[in-house]
């Protein structure tokens, strides 16, 4: 499976929402966006700097970044608007000096330009920006996506010698106004990715309820609610190659009934971290520990129907290569010299590890959420 | 609450089930959660805990068999050799192979979709790349911006720590360095230059067989460069016993140190771990190669000087009673002379040296130095600058000889041209600033011989030969450079070469006879290997060069020399033909 721009577009804007980011503005094909501390710690690297600020309670300044999730339409948005911005600003007069930028960068979002776009709707079709008129600092987040958005501004002037001695260039923290760093998010990139794990890192770890509907507020009675135990497991059944299962499964605390598909019950509902009014929660008849085992004895279940030929393939394959190996030092360690021998036999055991290693098909399960849910009883 | 212990035989309920295969679960998680439920939290985001799921989800290997990568790399447009090469590796070789396609075809882009491929199935995360010197930045630029790979230079002690290290062979062959490598265990092992491994005795290949491997790609253009025992123990590095003992594998293989018997099923031995694309075959289309041969007249003064060297190693020649080895040196006097002075200067005053004081020779090499002194202009460097403003493109100018290196560089600059130098005794900081002064800021770069190996120059579409090897495999090394895969416009080679000299000869062999430049041969180190199961091609050169009485004799005998090797050409496009 793979995602289109939107989709990888719809999960950065999710992330960036969960954790409170300032989106400075924002096209189908692009947000740029001043991060939150908290998302600045997981995804900037910058370890040193956030030990800075706790130690001596400095105001964090956090990273901005320009998220391009469509680079081919955001290029194509932005290269007419940058012939169009001069004359915006001349009929504008809104900002001056500012269309002959330095070392070549060439204008192109700018405050004027914002300005220009909002009042031309012939060119704000091509990249609507809802955001740049509304936004919270129009001055500030307007002037640093004009730097943003030129890529020679990806290109500093340290970057040829950092990179010949790296090989690629450390991404290095651009503070201050007019320095935002742009970066293409499609999926298989690295930020992705990087929001992904940090997304985990986060949101691992759930204690969940559902909220009522707001009648329960006004009846007389409270709402039996039954708490679950629930995890999403992703299977990993490996050889030299390998194939994955995410199942997500929940076990009621109060009957030990597993269910299966446990996702997509959470999807239809609404869940809220507080204990709503007016709701009581059964007692546990099962401990956490007991809902465990039966999760993963359901797991193993499920595990036991499959086609298991694939590790049957995997053995015979290793069978095939330990006998090779077994021939060829079979006759070497016919070695007479002593020492010689020691040494071949060192290899031997070493290759034959190592093969076993390569192809001894096994299955590993772990979870990437898991949590106690407190859903009403059905 | 009530503990039940976990895995208590007694509670469990209903039948037990067994799998075939061993399963594991990992269960910090619940001692995550137990704890958090003492202390109250701190509890997840579930819109975040959401998006972690639908990232798995996305990035789920649902098949064993089918190609994940590709979809991870938006930036990347691997060729279809390249992506069936990958595909073979994974499933029909388990991760072990050496990849031997010839130069220019892409083998890193294979090795980097294989490496992507174990990455994103999660099957590999600790991966050592063992590379030349030269190229570690390369390799770590390619893998970060091409596949989105975390890959770092090995650069101090603690550089170890990183999932993915690129560094030299020679570093990580040493201790501390190698120590520590031998104790560690790599899920991915792969090794640029794996030609370099071919003897079982050195420290390269007895380090290489220490390391602990799950996966394992060797990467060379050249797998067999002498004979057919360093084949065998490339292989046996990777995968021992795959042809037997060497015992079993001389008797059932080998008729000669360079000759296989039973070819057929060598053929079908070695397609179990090795994959060969040839750049003559397959779907793959490269740019045209346009070639202007230049002739030049020398000038008065060096035809002068070329004559006298020439009747100067002529008659040593006789001297000596034809012994050959000693005169090579003498022949390559001849060489530069139609390079520039100052390199005949170098090797003249050189051999002086080594001359006892009272050696006759000394006076006739006093007099060629004489003669050198009177020539004041180099008639090629002329035509180049001329080319080079024509042009007015990025060129790449080769040359043989480092002293002719330098004085074009003084040449050029002398007249306002951007050139920078580029040769094998630079470290690998320079050779790399070189590349970047090059792609940016210089208009050409003068390279000699050492330069060959590794440098990707697909930015610059202009060569000029200054003067030409003689060995066919160097001069398609040096067209490589620019002619290979990324390269969009036609690659266009000026071959210099001066009326009435051994290089006129040279030149007329490499292009009339083996249309070298022009066309990419397929397996043109086979047709080597074949000629040259007497003597090397560049040896045999040397001698007509030397016995010929005339012109006329050298013609005649290069036109011989011509005619087997265009021979054995279409031998091989026979043979090629008829086993599809």
């Amino acid at each position: 499976m793979t995602m289109t721009p939107q989709q990888v577009q719809k999960h950065v804007m999710d992330y960036l929402e969960a954790t409170e980011c300032q989106v400075i503005e924002k096209s189908p094909a692009h947000v740029t966006v001043k991060l939150s501390p908290r998302a600045d710690q997981m995804l900037t690297d910058r370890p040193y700097y956030w030990g800075f600020v706790e130690r001596t309670g400095a105001e964090p300044q956090t990273l901005s970044f320009t998220f391009v999730f469509d680079p081919e339409k955001y290029d194509a948005a932005n290269a007419p608007a940058q012939r169009v911005s001069p004359v915006v600003n001349a009929a504008g007069g809104a900002a001056p000096g500012q269309a002959p930028n330095a070392g070549g960068a060439f204008p192109a979002e700018s405050p004027g330009l914002s300005a220009g776009r909002d009042t031309g709707p012939g060119q704000a079709s091509a990249n609507p920006a809802p955001g740049a008129g509304s936004s919270p600092a129009p001055n500030a987040g307007g002037a640093a996506v004009g730097a943003g958005n030129t890529p020679a501004a990806n290109a500093g002037p340290n970057d040829g010698i950092l990179s010949r001695y790296f090989g690629v260039t450390p991404v290095l923290p651009r503070l201050g106004p007019g320095l935002i760093r742009r970066e293409d998010v499609t999926y298989g990139s690295r930020r992705l990715r990087q929001i992904w794990s940090a997304a985990q890192t986060e949101g691992k770890c759930l204690h969940l309820f559902e909220v009522p509907g707001s009648l329960q507020r006004m009846t007389l009675f409270s709402a039996a609610y039954e708490p679950w135990l629930a995890v999403c497991f992703k299977v990993e059944l490996s050889c030299d190659l390998k194939r994955e299962e995410l199942h997500f499964i929940g076990v009621s605390l109060l009957t030990g009934e597993v269910r299966e598909n446990f996702g997509s019950r959470l999807d239809s509902i609404q869940l809220s971290p507080r204990l709503p009014e007016n709701v009581h929660i059964q007692p546990y008849e099962l401990t956490v520990s007991t809902g465990a085992d039966l999760l993963e004895r359901r797991i193993v279940s499920k595990l036991s129907g499959q086609d298991y030929g694939w590790a049957e393939a995997a053995r015979r394959r290793l069978q095939g290569e330990l006998e090779i190996i077994d021939a060829y030092y079979g006759e070497l360690l016919k070695e007479p010299d002593e020492a010689q021998r020691l040494a071949v036999e060192e290899q031997y055991n070493g290759r034959r590890k190592e093969t076993i290693w390569q192809y001894e098909p096994h299955i590993s399960v772990s979870p990437v959420i898991y949590g106690l849910f407190h859903l009403r009883k059905q | 609450m009530t503990h039940v212990p976990r895995n208590n035989p007694e509670q469990e309920q209903g039948q037990d089930f067994v799998l075939p295969v061993p399963i594991s679960f990992e269960r910090e998680w619940l001692k995550d959660l137990e704890s958090r439920l003492d202390k109250g939290g701190p509890w997840g985001d579930w819109r975040l805990s959401r998006l972690a799921i639908e990232g798995e989800a996305s990035g789920l290997v649902e098949s064993f068999e089918e190609l994940q990568c590709m979809k991870h790399l938006s930036s990347l447009s691997p060729l279809p050799h390249q992506i069936d090469t990958a595909r073979k590796v994974l499933f029909e070789m388990s991760g072990r192979a050496i990849l031997a396609d010839e130069v220019g075809l892409g083998k890193t882009i294979e090795a980097g979709l294989v490496l992507k491929e174990y990455l994103v199935r999660g099957l590999v995360s600790k991966v050592l790349i063992l590379v030349p010197a030269s190229l570690v930045l390369q390799w770590v630029r390619e893998l970060n911006t091409k596949f989105g790979i975390s890959a770092v230079a090995q650069k101090k002690a603690y550089s170890w720590d990183n999932d993915i290290v690129v560094a030299s062979m020679d570093t990580a062959k040493r201790g501390p360095h190698k120590d520590r490598l031998i104790s560690d265990e790599y899920d991915m092992l792969i090794i640029d230059e794996a030609h370099k491994l071919k003897n079982k005795k050195t420290t390269n290949y007895q380090f290489v067989q220490q390391l602990r491997k799950k996966y394992c790609l060797l990467l060379t253009a050249t797998p067999v460069q002498n004979d057919l025992g360093e084949l065998f123990n490339l292989i046996t590095l990777l995968k021992p016993g795959q042809l037997g003992n060497q015992g079993d594998f001389a008797a059932n293989f080998v008729v000669d140190k360079r000759v296989a018997k039973n070819e057929d099923q060598l053929r079908g031995e070695l397609s179990k771990v090795m994959i060969r694309n040839r750049r003559g075959e397959g779907p793959v289309t490269f740019t045209k190669r346009k070639v202007r041969n230049v002739p030049l007249t020398l000038s008065p003064e060096e035809q002068t000087l070329y004559d006298g060297v020439t009747s100067f190693v002529k008659d040593q020649y006789q001297e000596s009673g034809g012994n050959l080895s000693s005169m090579l040196s003498l022949v390559t006097l001849q060489r530069e002379v139609c390079s520039s002075r100052d390199a005949v200067f170098v090797t003249l005053v050189n051999l002086m040296k080594k001359l006892p004081e009272d050696s006759p020779r000394r006076d006739r090499m006093i007099e060629l130095l004489q003669l050198i002194r009177t020539v004041k202009a180099n008639t090629k460097a002329e035509k180049t600058i001329s080319l080079i403003q024509e042009m007015n493109e990025k060129v790449i100018v080769f040359t043989e000889y480092r002293a002719t290196q330098e004085y074009l560089l003084q040449y050029f600059r002398e007249h306002g041209i951007q050139s920078v130098p580029y040769s094998g005794g630079m470290n690998r900081g320079k050779k790399d600033w070189m590349m970047d002064l090059f792609r940016g800021r210089a208009q050409v770069m003068i390279a000699t011989e050492a330069g060959g190996e590794g440098i990707n120059l697909q930015f610059c579409h202009h060569m000029v030969n200054f003067d030409l090897p003689w060995n066919p495999m160097r001069v398609e090394q040096r067209i490589g450079r620019v002619h290979r895969l990324g390269q969009q416009n036609d690659v266009i080679i000026h071959n210099l070469s001066t009326n009435g000299t051994i290089e006129e000869h040279i030149l007329h062999l490499l292009h009339e006879k083996i249309n070298l430049f022009e066309t990419v041969i397929g397996g043109l180190d086979t047709i080597l290997e074949r000629f040259e199961k007497k003597e090397s091609l560049e040896k045999s050169l040397y001698k007509i060069m030397l016995e010929a009485g005339s012109d006329e004799e050298i013609r005649s005998k290069v036109e011989n020399l011509g005619q087997t090797l265009a021979d054995l050409k279409d031998g091989m496009l026979n043979e090629s033909e008829a086993t599809p």
